[in-house]
């Protein structure tokens, strides 16, 4: 039988027609990637991470205000930037296997393990999962921060930046950090870091998200800084009601309607 | 007779009788009504599902003996019988429940996990080199759609949805119990305490927070349903949770 | 040329006050060849839920018979209809299993999605070929004409359109978008849906 789910891993059963095609000349269109400025810093009581919000495909900007801080646990969260659905998918996958993880040590997992997860993932593709990830977190052995580049490489550093906009983000980060911020200093740190890459690199705009997490409190704050609001129009640019011709109309009703004929004497139910 | 694939070794363990029974699946519930007694409760704003957690020497280290299991945010379940193949179920639960949610952005509804897991169960009744699966299992869950549902599952792969049931050694008189105890608008902090009185029963020792393991399903408020998923978390509340060794001593004080 | 273009098509979905709306061209050409005038690209899924896929024409058919086929099974498994919001994360993960050879379709999806207290809600979604989702609160877009789309609808679009002034502002935005793409265009087909009827229109436009 044909199950309702497919088999783990990709499916590759369309390449030998894709490369076909390339091979006659018409290249695989682009996929939705995130130019990105992503962050993170290290505080005195935790982690701080940060993220634009803009997500391009080509030149065109696709999502004006998309989340790339992903869920992995209650206090382990993940930027992405990269490839949009490999960061998606990619995220979504280590945050499963931490929850299974989670149910069967019965601990709260920890930061090192998703990093170990992720990696590994990472580096068995090869660096065809175009997901460059910022990883945060605190468990019970303390705060973490680390980046996992496609290829699976990590690093272990108080302050980080990854996407398009990580030199901008950088500059300022090692323009301003400090050991043993405070939370208000660091989410400073981090919204300046990510507004650097908003306002300077093409591939980051929009807003700043930002995400505090602590031992026992995270905080998501979508939407912390809002520097790119649009204005609202000065007139409506409404068309009066029958502007476009239309040749055939079809509609279609999604209410039940039901007529109840009676018919002759009521049954005898006595 | 004999061929390349294992020949009669590999016939189903599971064979009919001539009088169309199948020996080994009585076999597996007569495992199950040996196991300890396991009940399930719906209430009207929940439901719980209790077992008595008892081991065979006082030198065990009962503390890592787990019973009711955690399958998903919305979804636990007990077992009677044995606790080995229990684990496995609770496994292959899991993961089916990780692979819906991957797929469909959420986690199963109760009647498609019960539904999963009485067709592996129904696989053991049919393969070759297996057996039957030692248990009978009490799946609580809640889903938007049906709201609380309780299930049993058996070794032969059928399974039912109850309003009250109990499952193990002395599951008839429990059931009797539960049958005289039970009404549709019990309160779930009722039907905790009908669980607990149901186990005292037949219960041999004294009924502790080490020696009882509870589980609840709370069903949300409308405001809570109306409010969605946890802010900046992308997930729901979770409706399912076992409830604390403090939390069970509590209960059994009143 | 990519091979999105090598059939040619858009589509866009777009929110209004209780309602959605999702249309398309009706074209179908081989390159800069056109065959037909009318194409279906926007498919019914269940009475609430519009999926547009616009892209290479025989993923078109294939995709659509796919989401049909898990849709139905869907449906006989979980004996209930599937939510516009579950169905966007059945086509994501349906397209990222084919990260590595995927079908040239970037669908956009629109419904009314029930809500707990019992009413319905606007909903569209959009995602990439490997089923990276875009929830937009305003519109979204697809196809080869996406870039005269999105700045159409940026200009056009306006929050809280009743059901009869969203339809003349998605008609307005695809008929002027696909006019300035030669992949597009050849007639469209809007739907308007509201919580209780689906409005659908076949428009004049332009058949050069």
């Amino acid at each position: 039988m044909t199950s309702f789910y497919s088999g783990p891993g990709f499916d590759f059963s369309n390449t030998v027609r894709n490369n076909f095609l390339q091979d006659r000349g018409l290249p695989l269109p682009k996929a939705t990637s995130t130019g990105t400025t992503i962050v993170g810093c290290i505080y005195k009581d935790g982690v701080v991470l940060g993220a634009d919000t803009r997500a391009t495909e080509g030149p065109i900007v696709a999502d004006k205000n998309c989340e790339k801080i992903h869920y992995i646990t209650e206090s382990i969260r993940c930027c992405g930037a990269g490839t949009a659905a490999d960061t998606e998918f990619t995220t979504a996958l280590i945050s499963s296997n931490m929850e299974m993880h989670a149910l069967s040590t019965g601990r709260k997992p920890r930061v090192v393990t998703a990093m170990t997860m992720l990696k590994q993932m990472l580096f068995r593709y090869q660096g065809h999962v175009g997901a460059a990830l910022v990883l945060g977190g605190v468990d019970v052995t303390g705060p973490h921060l680390f980046t996992i580049a496609p290829h699976g490489s990590t690093d272990k550093l108080p302050y980080v930046t990854m996407g398009s906009g990580s030199l901008a983000a950088m500059a300022v980060f090692e323009a301003g950090w400090k050991p043993d911020m405070t939370r208000e200093e660091a989410l400073e740190l981090v919204v300046a870091a990510i507004s650097a890459g908003i306002f300077n690199d093409l591939g980051s705009g929009s807003n700043v998200d930002a995400c505090v997490i602590t031992a026992n409190k995270t905080e998501m704050l979508r939407n912390f800084v809002r520097p790119n609001e649009r204005v609202t129009k000065e007139r409506s640019y409404g068309f009066r009601r029958g502007t476009t011709a239309w040749k055939k109309e079809q509609i279609r009703s999604l209410i039940v309607s039901e007529e109840v004929v009676k018919h002759g004497e009521a049954m005898d139910v006595s | 007779m004999a061929s390349a694939d294992g020949g009669a070794y590999s016939y189903s363990l599971t064979v009919f009788s001539p009088s169309g029974k199948l020996v080994q699946i009585e076999h597996a519930l007569a495992a199950v009504s040996q196991g300890t007694t396991s009940l399930g409760i719906k209430a009207s704003n929940g439901i719980v599902i209790a077992t008595e957690k008892k081991s065979s020497s006082i030198l065990i280290d009962d503390s890592v003996i787990e019973k009711v299991a955690v399958v998903c945010p919305n979804i636990g379940i007990v077992y009677s019988g044995m606790g080995p193949d229990f684990r496995i179920l609770v496994t292959r639960a899991r993961k089916s429940a990780q692979s819906y949610w991957k797929i469909h952005g959420e986690y199963p509804p109760t009647k498609v996990l019960t539904q999963e897991i009485a067709t592996i169960m129904q696989q053991a009744t049919q393969s070759g080199g297996v057996r039957p699966y030692g248990v009978s299992l009490l799946v609580a869950g809640w889903d938007v759609t049906r709201g609380p549902s309780l299930y049993q599952v058996d070794p032969s792969g059928s399974f039912w949805a109850w309003k009250a049931s109990a499952i193990g050694r002395n599951m008839i008189n429990a059931k009797t119990f539960l049958e005289k105890r039970y009404n549709d608008d019990i309160s779930l902090e009722d039907a905790i305490h009908t669980a607990l009185l149901t186990l005292k029963e037949g219960f041999e020792g004294q009924m502790t927070e080490k020696t009882i393991e509870i589980g609840v399903i709370t069903v949300p408020t409308q405001t809570e349903l109306e409010a969605g998923k946890v802010e900046g978390t992308g997930r729901y509340k979770p409706t399912f949770r076992k409830l604390t060794e403090e939390e069970v001593r509590d209960y059994l004080a009143l | 040329m990519s091979i999105m273009e090598y059939n040619g098509g858009s589509v866009i979905a777009m929110v209004g006050k209780d309602c959605v709306a999702i249309a398309s061209d009706l074209r179908l050409g081989v390159q800069s060849l056109s065959i037909s005038s009318n194409f279906q690209k926007i498919f019914p899924v269940t009475d609430r839920i519009y999926v547009g896929l616009p892209g290479l024409a025989s993923d078109v058919t294939t995709l659509h018979e796919q989401f049909r086929y898990r849709v139905n099974m869907y449906t006989i498994k979980e004996e209930r209809e599937i939510e516009p919001q579950t169905f966007a994360q059945m086509v994501s993960s349906t397209l990222y299993e084919r990260r590595f050879g995927p079908y040239f379709i970037e669908p956009v999806i629109a419904g009314m999605q029930r809500t707990p207290s019992g009413s319905y809600e606007p909903f569209i979604a959009a995602t990439d070929l490997i089923g990276c989702l875009n929830f937009a609160k305003d519109f979204v877009v697809a196809g080869t004409a996406s870039s005269e789309l999105f700045g159409a609808a940026e200009g056009l679009w306006e929050p809280d359109l009743e059901a009869e002034d969203l339809f003349e502002t998605i008609s307005q935005t695809l008929l002027n978008a696909v006019d300035r793409d030669t992949f597009s265009g050849w007639g469209a087909v809007v739907h308007v849906m509201t919580k209780d009827k689906v409005i659908t229109r076949t428009l004049k436009g332009r058949m050069d």
